[in-house]
């Protein structure tokens, strides 16, 4: 079973990716990319870390997608520009996959042996994780705090309108 | 000592930010100034905290905050520059149309920010004062909204800025994924007790360095300087060429101080500050002999001196750099505040042709501001002639020959471009005549105090140095 739903889970996903490349309409890029994270917040599940699964959904199939959206609703481009042709850009990107591919096998192969004496640890519960942000890492998460009040206020008097004489 | 007293200093800054905030509701347009005041108030309060704090050693948290002498004394550094600041733009925001009550407080945030990276050594914490100094630097930039420039600028500035925190944060997971630590102490530990060349921490550092780069803005990573520091408000741009500077070189002494002592894996890293450092002089200095732009040509300053203060950094000596950012503060806002003085409602002097017969019409800003260009070309008996002696002879002990050389070289042709300035202000004829709003009681008094500070420091660095030199010896070796 669990198999299956890997298989199943990882096909959408790439399936989905691939289809966000290949297709122009703003649109379906942006409704094939909630599915690609949709699907990935899935595989998190099977790995047993339901914390990170969840997250994974609201952060990025909600927050930046709706972020994304909005973008493309407010530009409003209706056909992508069509691409440029140039013959460098094919061979430098075609080069850097040929790297990309390698790495990734090697990455593959070295965790092949990762896979055969892994004790299951369970990572990323919401208690390990609530409890490391209110002790260890209780400064950096306060911080935060400021971080976002900042860029509120930064954010707002940017974008408000003009004050009256 | 593990104390809760080390966090008074931020948690007052911050409060005020917050508290400028809401008082800004209650307060009438013309009656800003009293949000300005409220500031000024708690910054001198912060500053007296930190003075009392001194030789105290307080910590928190763990070691993620501490109040060692560096920290306090680099506090000191941009406590003042903000304070400044502050005076500088009283009377600026009502003539140039900056006049919001949130101006103030996202100056406190952006102190506070670099407060938190300056007292960490920790580099998650450092990078998170990092994001809180720049994220209020880019609504800063961007204040002046009926500007195009000005809007120009906070995106250039945010675009950017974004990439280097990228490029930060990519390093850092490479360090961390290398020495399972984001402390600063333990990476150089754990480079001290590798006996390989370990080419995943060693990439993470120099990811992490591209990142401080960005901010102190080091030749290949300068790009955005002049175009930001043009578009800014002029009191932010004054804010933004002494304040992330004087906190970016500090977490790199945090950095490399111990690190130099690493001697297996520090020779590529040498050598990429090497370059850095000489690229940045020569550029610095060379394409600011082409600039009409007032604003421009300190930008430019701004750059080459990151490249003199590089030299300290590569030459261990510590004194000299902090030495060196106590005297940039006083001639480098200085230099500012009277390119501000010259402004009317609506109208900034900023074209070199502008400062033509400003030396007679105007003695005591004409004066002034010569005297912080000569302290900037490093002439004495200015703070700035000693402070790049002393960087310069700290180099010389440590055999760096080749690079001050050319640090002395460059230095040379800067002396032409703010000899320029000099000239037009002294022996132009002017094709018009320039009007100025005078009646600005506190930016004089930072003209005043600047003036003070180049001269103590260039005449009786004495105390200024004892100073320096504890809180240099207070950073933790191993």
């Amino acid at each position: 079973m669990g198999h299956f739903l890997f298989f199943l889970l990882a096909i959408i996903c790439v399936g989905s990716v691939l289809g966000m490349i290949i297709s122009k309409n703003q649109a379906y890029n942006a409704l094939l990319l909630v599915l690609a994270f949709a699907s990935l917040g899935g595989l998190f599940g099977l790995l047993d870390a339901p914390f990170i699964a969840t997250v994974q959904i609201i952060i990025y199939a909600g927050a930046i997608m709706v972020l994304f959206i909005f973008v493309i609703m407010m530009i409003n481009l209706r056909l992508g520009l069509p691409p440029e042709k140039k013959k460098w850009t094919l061979y430098f990107s075609l080069g850097v996959a040929v790297v990309l591919i390698v790495e990734l096998i090697l990455s593959v192969k070295g965790a092949f042996s990762l896979f055969e004496n892994s004790s299951m640890e369970k990572i990323g519960g919401p208690t390990d994780l609530g409890r490391l942000l209110f002790t260890k890492y209780l400064y950096p998460f306060e911080i935060t705090s400021i971080l976002i009040i900042a860029a509120l206020v930064g954010a707002i008097v940017l974008v408000k309108k003009k004050e009256k004489e | 000592m593990n104390s809760f007293l080390a966090l008074f200093p931020l948690l007052i800054i911050v409060f005020a930010a917050l508290l400028v905030l809401i008082l800004e509701v209650f307060i009438k347009k013309e009656n800003r100034n009293y949000l300005a005041y409220v500031s000024l108030f708690f910054l001198i309060i912060c500053g007296i905290i930190c003075g009392k704090f001194w030789d105290k050693d307080y910590s928190y948290f763990d070691g993620y905050l501490f109040l060692d002498n560096f920290s306090i004394f680099l506090s000191f550094i941009i406590i003042i520059t903000t304070f400044f600041v502050i005076l500088l733009s009283m009377k600026y925001i009502f003539l140039q149309d900056v006049n919001y009550g949130e101006f103030y407080s996202l100056l406190l945030f952006a102190l506070s920010g670099m407060m938190i990276m300056v007292s960490s050594g920790d580099f998650l914490v450092i990078f998170l004062g990092l994001e809180v100094l720049s994220i209020s630097s880019y609504a800063l930039a961007g204040l002046r909204i009926k500007d195009e420039k000005s809007s120009e600028a906070a995106i250039k500035y945010f675009l950017l800025g974004s990439f280097a925190s990228a490029f930060f944060i990519y390093g850092l997971a490479l360090l961390y994924g290398a020495s399972h630590s984001t402390e600063i102490l333990s990476i150089i530990d754990y480079f001290k007790s590798e006996t390989s060349l370990s080419l995943m921490a060693l990439i993470g550092l120099g990811l992490v360095i591209i990142g401080f780069g960005f901010k102190i803005a080091v030749v290949p990573f300068h790009m955005w300087t002049p175009d930001v520091y043009e578009g800014a408000p002029t009191p932010i741009t004054a804010f933004f060429s002494v304040g992330p500077k004087a906190a970016g070189f500090a977490v790199l002494l945090r950095i490399f101080y111990p690190y130099w002592k690493v001697a297996l894996n520090s020779q590529a890293i040498f050598w990429l500050l090497c370059i850095i450092s000489v690229l940045t002089m020569v550029v610095g200095n060379f394409v600011a002999l082409r600039q009409t732009n007032v604003k421009r040509i300190l930008a430019y300053s701004s750059i080459a001196h990151a490249g003199y203060l590089l030299i300290a950094i590569l030459a261990q000596d510590n004194t000299s750099l902090v030495f060196y950012l106590t005297v940039y503060l006083f001639m480098n806002i200085g230099a500012f505040a009277a390119v501000i003085a010259l402004g009317k409602k609506d109208r900034e002097y900023l074209e070199l042709e502008d400062y033509a017969g400003v030396g007679f019409k105007y003695p005591w800003i004409g004066a002034t501001f010569a005297v912080f260009l000569f302290s900037l070309a490093g002439f004495p008996p200015t703070g700035g002639f000693l402070a790049k002696f002393y960087v310069f002879v700290g180099a010389v002990r440590q055999g760096l020959v080749p690079l001050v050389i050319i640090g002395v070289l460059a230095s040379l042709v800067s002396v032409f471009y703010y000899l320029r300035i000099i000239v037009y202000m002294y022996m132009r004829e002017p094709s018009t005549e320039i009007e100025i709003y005078i009646e600005n009681p506190a930016l004089f008094l930072v003209l005043f105090l600047c003036l003070y500070g180049v001269l103590q420091l260039g005449l009786f660095p004495g105390n200024i140095l004892i100073l320096v030199q504890q809180a240099v010896s207070s950073l933790p070796l191993f």
